[in-house]
């Protein structure tokens, strides 16, 4: 598998970006069963993956994700503070600074991937970040970077 | 349980699972009614599960949740069609324990079951854009396959529950709560921060409708808490640390010095004559005075003396033998720790009132004459600084005229404002009115509302009495501002909505009816237990309709105005909710817990350490292993499952057991 | 950008400051030139229009009027700003508006597209008080202040398009009881009195004074009688219509109810950068407040002479 280099990323009209998206369960998913219950409508892009924590989330998982083709992948806990385990929201924010980083040194635009927080009473806030976070990937364009080549 | 399931559980038959074997996943698509079918098309849905890799079976149903649903599934698991269950839905959160039972009843492992999320996270989300939601549904679909063909057996995990409730405040609600589940044979450890029980509820005078005498009501109570032998009544005490899971809390009190020792103190109250520190008094709202050596009020439970030490100037007069008698001043008190082993806890924390200061046009603060409904009823009070014979602050003279401003602080839209109505101001200021007007029947009272709620039982009788007997003046609209004249009288500028014409009016006293506000510290107590919060600021219940008293985190309660405002019946019947479910939780005198932990592949695991920092339990160490050296190590009393271990290992190592690395890489790739 | 300048805005005149009251359009420019805020020209700014009359009249002529306005600024690529409250509330009212209600928008746009506008709605409209309290705070302003009053009491006026509708206003927390001129005024020295009925209107606007000039009248004199009862030295405004009505509203209140009020009304009316400057240091000539001519029906017509005789004692 090969990285292309610096490709020209078509912007399509018609093409939706695909966002996997990591809820911590206590807090983010239920603030998007919360979205569900009140029936706010946000865009339709993103695939939920229920995890016990923001902590749980492997850079690994993202990277796979990325190799594998979503154009984004968010990744939303409990405030600072708030976390069901303690700290677990805290590690994983300590280690997505330093995943951005290397992300950025392999070419992949840091857009791509959105870490927030959202607790489980804050419905129309889980809403407001997933559109934000949609438009910043679809103003990136498809994810090309990753080919696979056997 | 039914007959038809007593038959059942005759014919069950155990269905052997090792994991290893081929997984036959079975995929069942709820129409949830018209919630998802309205929406999507469920037969498209059903099309495309079967494409699926390893999908055996895939059926639709109108309500899978239902019993003839139900039934649906486990005729597939026991015809051995499928060994391995999807449910696409809606979200895990309200059935997963539902369907489990299903497989259990079943006979297949509770455990090989994963629910896809495509109500709330799909159909609810993007009504107007069903080819949106049908994309996010069939990914949904074909990423709980791709765990399902993943999942292991597992057992549920049984720890014991210890029979202990720790009770977070002493008020209506906690104290109820308390007597219930100590009359139940549980221990009960009540704290409360204040040096005496009874809450708010003891600066009122009498409560609505029935007027019956608030401290009447209250006062057989509390004494009743501090005779029950199951109850530790720990006051002046705050709870600093919690610890621990559902069952199995362990919680660290601190009993903070009341340099009078409770034991001796006999309350005869000489010390109060002796000591010459005057200061405000909390109860009476700044209207009174107390000493520095005090009993918030007169019934207080328990009824022995504290000194407040930021007060206290340690003349040592109060130690005299001639004095204290009993010599039970103690200047040399410390504060004490106290660790205790908890099963459940409830949190019963009240409220606080509004305060008006910043509402500049009301002059609360400027003006004498204005004041908080709080502070009413401290006037009202046979027990208050006026003993039953109200009169304005600027004078002491008998108002002939008041006037009441609804809503202050509450149904406020503004940023920043409290949005919520405080659903008792309605009825204390009716109540408030009709005391002044039975004392003083010429006098002239005004409410002035936005809206009157009198929803309760009796309630809306006692506000048209209110207004027909009474005589009390109810005129709908805002006040605009207030200004006071030279004899410190208030004048009002309103509009009569209803005549539709603006008013002004000159009353000798104006009564702000004040909204009820989460405690200024809530956020701590929710950190401290780790439960969450609405966006009012009042503590969340797992459901708004089915679950009123519980909390998303397990083992954990609440009850009364921590929850949201609310009036005393109100307050005590959640109290007694709140203890009937931790009573449900102990009595059984055990808990299953999800068996997702930690676990360490030994053979891969480098021991470099890094699991043993994430770990906020201190879960992990690093342990000496025969064969594969210096590896990490879990002990599962203390995994909770979080992953913040695994998070980090670089080695693929450590895993979460139901989230493990594998059955998350398989949801990820879209190959399949 | 003159690297001078921390600030640049477009000064949007309006017609009674330019018309009526030119000191107001002259103490505003010397102060922001004295703070390092430059202030650049709006050429062919026309009237805002105005938020009472024009506004009840028609609401789309209104809205597509005042983005007009707000186009000359954004082609220049700064915030409008107006020491008016009435070509504020236009002003900042539109901007709000269109930023909501896409219909509209589109409507202006077609109509602006026609004598070759576009009206993006990405410069925020200004009040002069706006861009001295939020803009450079008041740790900045207290920063220039050189000379202080020992003991003038003002009569603060605040008037009503720059409070109202509150949530079309920067000024976030309570709106019923704003302080922010208040807070202005007393970095001066001077101490802002309170009096009956502070947040009442001048009775200038929406064409009360053009229509019913006694009623208007009338406004005037209940605000004055009261700021007098106060025992207040001068006003404080922030709106050239304000300052017009409460100081040649002054004079025709003194004739029409000469027999009610008894002795006549002599508040001196001085408007907040006026102020502002003599306590920066500013010559009170560039602030428009010596009277250097003969000429008669022109302003104050009410006297200063108070006003420029506490000067005197207090400051210099």
């Amino acid at each position: 598998m090969t990285v292309q280099t610096e490709q020209e990323t078509g912007k399509n009209e018609e093409w939706e970006p695909k966002i996997i998206a990591f809820l911590c369960n206590w807090c983010s998913y239920a603030g998007a069963d919360l979205a569900g219950v009140s029936r706010i409508q946000y865009p339709p892009n993103i695939r939920i993956v229920r995890v016990p924590c923001s902590g749980r989330v492997n850079p690994y998982f993202i990277i796979k994700s990325l190799t594998d083709g979503w154009d984004g992948v968010v990744i939303s806990g409990c405030h600072p503070g708030d976390c069901h385990y303690i700290s677990g929201n805290l590690v994983a924010r300590r280690r997505f600074a330093i995943l951005n980083e290397l992300l950025e040194f392999f070419g992949i635009e840091p857009d791509r991937v959105n870490f927030m927080w959202a607790s489980a009473a804050e419905g129309e806030r889980f809403a407001v970040l997933i559109r934000k976070a949609t438009e910043k990937v679809k103003a990136l364009g498809p994810n090309k970077k990753f080919e696979k080549k056997w | 349980m039914t007959e038809a399931k007593k038959e059942a559980e005759k014919l069950k038959k155990e269905i052997i699972v090792t994991g290893n074997e081929k997984p036959n996943v079975g995929v069942y698509v709820c129409h949830c009614g018209v919630n998802i079918a309205g929406v999507i098309s469920v037969e498209d849905l059903i099309e495309y599960s079967k494409t699926l890799p390893d999908v055996t079976v895939a059926r639709d149903y109108k309500f899978f949740c239902a019993d003839t649903g139900q039934n649906i599934i486990k005729e597939d698991i026991q015809a051995g069609l499928v060994n391995r269950v999807v449910v696409a839905a809606c979200s895990p959160r309200m059935h997963e324990p539902t369907f489990r039972l299903v497989l259990k009843e079943a006979g297949l492992n509770q455990f090989l079951f994963e629910q896809a999320n495509i109500r709330e996270h799909s159909t609810w989300v993007h009504m107007r854009e069903p080819e949106g939601a049908y994309e996010i549904a069939k990914d949904h679909v074909r990423m709980a396959v791709a765990k399902a063909r993943e999942l292991k057996p597992l057992e549920v995990k049984k720890v014991s529950i210890e029979p202990t409730c720790l009770i977070i405040g002493g008020g209506i609600s906690g104290m109820n709560a308390a007597l219930d589940l100590a009359n139940g044979g549980f221990k009960v450890y009540l704290v409360e921060r204040t040096p005496t029980i009874g809450g708010h509820m003891a600066q009122l005078d009498k409560t609505f409708p029935t007027m019956d005498c608030s401290a009447c009501i209250l006062t057989p109570r509390m004494v009743d808490v501090a005779r029950n032998e199951n109850i530790e009544l720990l006051t002046y005490s705050e709870v600093v640390e919690v610890t621990g899971y559902v069952g199995n809390f362990e919680a660290t009190i601190l009993k903070k010095p009341h340099y009078v020792d409770q034991v001796k103190c006999n309350g005869c109250g000489i010390c109060v004559d002796y000591c010459p520190v005057t200061c405000g008094n909390e109860f009476d709202l700044g209207l009174a005075s107390r000493k520095a050596i005090y009993v918030p009020f007169p019934q207080a439970v328990p009824g022995q003396f504290t000194i407040d030490m930021d007060k206290c100037i340690k003349c040592g007069i109060c130690a005299r033998e001639d004095v204290c008698e009993p010599e039970a001043i103690n200047f040399e008190d410390e504060p004490e720790y106290l660790k205790v082993k908890i099963g459940t806890i409830i949190i019963a924390t009240g409220w606080d009132l509004y305060d008006p200061t910043e509402l500049g046009q009301y002059g609360f603060g400027r003006y004498p004459n204005v004041i908080t409904g709080l502070q009413m009823e401290r006037i009202l009070s046979s027990t208050g600084p006026l003993v039953g014979k109200p009169a304005r602050p600027s004078d002491l003279k008998d108002p002939h005229s008041i006037a009441f401003l609804q809503c202050v602080g509450s149904r406020n839209f503004r940023d920043g404002g409290n949005q919520y109505c405080s659903r008792v101001c309605c009825m204390y200021a009716t109540k408030q009115a009709r005391q002044y007007k039975e004392k003083h029947p010429e006098a002239d009272v005004y409410i002035f509302y936005m809206d009157i709620r009198a929803f309760g039982k009796g309630y809306e009788e006692f506000y048209e009495s209110a207004a027909r007997n009474y005589g009390i003046n109810y005129i709908r609209g805002r006040i605009a501002e207030v200004s006071e004249d030279e004899d410190k009288n208030i004048v009002i500028r309103a509009e009569d909505t209803l005549l539709q014409e603006p008013i002004e009016l000159k009353v000798n006293m104006f009564v702000l009816s004040c909204g009820l506000e989460p405690r200024a510290d809530a956020g701590d107590i929710a950190s401290l237990v780790r439960i969450q919060r609405s966006s009012d600021g009042f503590f969340m219940e797992a459901h708004p309709k089915l679950r009123p008293v519980d909390t998303l985190t397990a083992g954990i309660f609440v009850a009364g105005v921590a929850q949201g405002p609310k009036d005393i019946p109100d307050a005590v019947a959640q109290a007694k909710g709140a203890a009937s479910s931790a009573a449900a939780l102990m009595g059984k005198g055990e808990i299953e817990l999800e068996p997702f932990f930690g676990s360490v592949d030994m053979a891969r695991c480098i021991g470099c350490g890094m699991c043993v920092e994430n770990c906020a339990y201190g879960a992990i160490e690093l342990i000496e292993d025969r064969h594969f050296g210096t590896v990490a190590s879990i002990n599962n009393a203390l995994c909770k499952g979080c992953g913040a271990c695994s998070g980090n290992c670089r080695c693929a190592a450590i895993d979460v057991i139901g989230f493990t690395g594998e059955q998350i890489f398989e949801i990820i790739t879209k190959r399949c | 950008m003159s690297e001078q300048y921390k600030w640049r805005y477009g000064f949007f005149l309006g017609c009674v400051a330019p018309n009526r009251y030119p000191m107001i359009e002259a103490s505003i420019r010397a102060v922001f030139e004295h703070l390092g805020a430059e202030l650049l020209e709006l050429e062919g700014a026309s009237c805002c229009p105005a938020p009472g009359v024009f506004r009840a009249f028609h609401i789309p002529s209104w809205l597509v009027i005042a983005a007009r306005n707000i186009t000359i600024a954004e082609e220049l690529g700064v915030s409008p700003i107006t020491g008016c409250n009435g070509c504020y509330g236009t002003l900042r009212d539109t901007w709000v508006e269109l930023e909501h209600d896409k219909e509209m928008k589109k409507m202006v746009n077609e109509h602006l597209a026609k004598v070759g506008r576009e009206y993006k709605g990405n410069m925020e409209p200004k009040h002069v008080v706006q861009a001295l309290y939020l803009d450079m705070g008041i740790d900045y302003l207290r920063d220039h202040v050189k000379h202080t009053f020992s003991d003038l009491k003002v009569a603060v006026h605040y008037g009503c398009h720059i409070v109202k509708p509150s949530d079309k206003r920067p000024w976030g927390g309570e709106y019923e009881n704003p302080t922010f001129l208040d807070e202005i005024v007393e970095l001066t020295g001077a101490k802002s009195i309170d009096y009956k009925d502070k947040f009442m209107c001048c009775g200038a606007g929406g064409a009360v004074r053009t229509a019913v000039k006694e009623i208007s009248a009338d406004f005037s004199r209940e605000k004055l009688t009261n700021i007098r009862e106060a025992g207040a030295d001068i006003i404080i405004n922030c709106c050239p219509f304000c300052h017009l009505q409460l100081d040649l509203g002054q004079m025709e209140a003194n004739g029409i109810y000469k027999d009610i009020i008894g002795e006549p009304f002599k508040v001196p009316v001085i408007y907040l950068t006026q102020l502002l400057g003599l306590s920066f240091g500013i010559d009170p000539n560039q602030l428009g407040l010596i009277k250097n001519h003969e000429l008669a029906g022109v302003p104050p017509f009410i006297s200063i002479d108070p006003f420029l005789n506490i000067v005197k004692e207090q400051l210099i």
